[in-house]
């Protein structure tokens, strides 16, 4: 057997495993390459970061995956199948929460929509909202508009209209770009414990590095024009990741080398 | 209500109070011929006359009715041509002029078409308000429907909503302010076009008190008419407001 064939062997076996595959995928808008010969596969569980440069093409690769956008070649498939839209496992947490969010609904309205999209019955919506609102932190809050709510709050409620749709796949698009330090760290954490305890398979996209390492599994850099993978590490740091241990180990700060000298040899 | 609130308030009664005293000045002093400028005593003593009679009420039933039928048709419509126009981006590009060049034309202008078409009828009249009405409401609601947040589709999308839940619970509440503020306006155009309608065609209502009062030089009664209409204007622009607010309670409380 050719060597060429054993690779393609090995490649088809981990895509077998694989929850959501980019199978030699490109992708064409207004006649521009975005994003060329993507090969990347998230195990089902996996929390995998991606990073890069501003205008790489994070967005447009977690829009592949989403379904919101097909490929003009190759294959993006879940669970083996190609994607054709959106499907109602796969949750996305936008980063501009602002407008993400009904303005004319209350927390627990917004939550309600993605209940009454699964034809939840009505009876049961109050206490899954309840739920819901209590797992991400806002108890008390269900009648508040997004608009009385601060930034971290409204990402919270984001989060839980998410979680309400029952996702075994969440895609996050630098979800915490626009809040301040503190408030990111709590969410942080709460993004693991959340999906920790369920398995949940997260495709989280962030130009925060250290971010990227303390949350991943494992992190893939792209490269820009047109979009393509450059790096990919693997992350051996213990779980539960501590917001103070896990970034003074000594291998966070490795890894925040190694994707520091990556992102800054991409941007010249 | 705060201090300078209610500051205004007493303002504008002020202002109300102080020009009925002038008009009643210069209906006494007779500055101009009582024939055609009654004071407000002789106007107010109309209106309670026109109302005991019966005749009056029966009129304004009349001016209501035309002007809600109108308006109603006006709303169905207009939301419903509205929301097939704005929610798709190649509608609003084929239609969008044709809307241009129809918006201006003065709706007077088609009343003689619509006369003739429909002879002096109850049913010319509701064309003529309607299709006068449907105006601000249609463009408000392509507005609102063009105007929703693209990334509130998205959501829709990853949902997996229904075509049908798109638009009753995103498109429509999103456009709801729009179509809320051009309901408004297109009341007063309805109850211009109502009293055109009934001097026009003789209808039942306030605009054929208004003509019969002024061929009789029964100027009294012809303010008492006037003054009825203007009320009407105020009360429904009014309940239209609160209907509005109640709606639209999200939005205050942001502020
Ligand atoms: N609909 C589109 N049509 C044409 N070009 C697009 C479209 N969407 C994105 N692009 C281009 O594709 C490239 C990648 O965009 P993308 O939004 O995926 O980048 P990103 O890595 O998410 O950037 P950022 O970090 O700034 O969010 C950019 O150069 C952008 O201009
Ligand atoms: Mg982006």
């Amino acid at each position: 057997m050719s060597v060429v064939a054993r690779l393609d062997e090995a490649r088809a076996a981990r895509r077998q495993k694989a929850l959501i595959a980019f199978n030699a995928t490109t992708l064409r808008l207004g006649g521009k390459t975005i994003i060329e010969n993507l090969d990347l596969e998230v195990r089902p569980g996996e929390f995998l970061c991606i990073v890069g440069a501003s205008g790489c093409g994070k967005t447009t690769a977690l829009r592949l995956a989403a379904g919101l956008y097909g490929p003009t070649s190759g294959a993006v498939t879940f669970d083996g199948e190609p994607i054709t839209g959106p499907r109602r496992e796969v949750a996305i947490v936008f980063q501009d929460y602002g407008k993400a969010l009904l303005p004319w609904r209350t927390a627990a309205g917004n939550i309600s929509l993605a209940l009454e999209a699964s034809r939840v019955p009505a009876r049961e919506r109050s206490s899954r909202i309840e739920a819901l609102l209590r797992k991400v932190g806002l108890p008390g809050h269900a009648d508040k508009y997004p608009t009385e709510m601060s930034g971290g709050m409204q990402q919270r409620l984001q989060i839980a209209r998410c979680l309400a749709q029952e996702p075994t796949t969440l895609l996050m698009d630098e979800p915490f770009g626009a809040l301040d330090a503190m408030t990111r760290q709590g969410l942080q954490d709460e993004v693991l414990s959340l999906t920790q305890t369920s398995q949940t398979t997260v495709i989280f996209v962030t130009h925060d590095l250290d971010e990227a390492i303390y949350l991943g599994d494992r992190i893939v850099g792209l490269l820009p024009h047109p979009g393509r993978i450059g790096i990919e590490l693997a992350v051996d740091l213990p779980r539960p990741r501590d917001q103070l241990a896990t970034r003074e180990h000594p291998e966070f700060l490795r890894l925040r080398r190694q994707l520091f000298d990556f992102i800054k040899a991409t941007e010249h | 209500m705060n201090r300078a609130a209610i500051l205004w308030r007493v303002a504008s009664i002020l202002v109300a109070a102080g020009f009925i005293a002038a008009w009643q000045l210069i209906a006494n002093l007779r500055l101009v011929s009582p024939v055609f400028l009654p004071g407000p005593d002789r106007a107010w003593a109309a209106l309670v006359r026109g109302f005991s009679s019966g005749d009056l009420a029966s009129k304004l039933i009349g001016t209501l009715e035309h002007m809600a039928y109108g308006w109603l048709a006006a709303s169905i419509a207009g939301i419903a041509l509205g929301a097939l126009i704005g929610s798709s981006r190649m509608m609003r590009a084929y239609v969008a002029p044709s809307l241009e060049f129809l918006r201006p034309l003065p709706v007077s202008a088609i009343i003689p078409v619509a006369i003739a078409m429909l002879g002096l009828t109850q049913g010319m009249a509701l064309f003529v308000i309607a299709f006068g009405a449907i105006w601000p409401i249609m463009l408000a609601t392509i507005h609102g429907f063009a105007a929703v947040e693209p990334r509130l589709y998205e959501v829709a999308r990853s949902l997996q909503m229904s075509r049908a839940a798109v638009i009753g619970r995103i498109a429509l509440p999103s456009a709801l302010p729009d179509i809320l503020a051009g309901m408004r306006l297109s009341l007063t155009v309805a109850l211009i076009l109502s009293v055109v309608c009934e001097i026009l065609a003789g209808l039942d209502g306030l605009g054929q008190w208004v003509l019969l009062s002024a061929r009789a030089f029964r100027s009294a009664d012809l303010f008492a008419g006037v003054i009825l209409l203007g009320a009407t204007g105020y009360l429904t622009s009014i309940a239209v407001s609160l209907v509005e607010q109640r709606l639209l309670a999200w939005q205050t409380a942001a502020r």
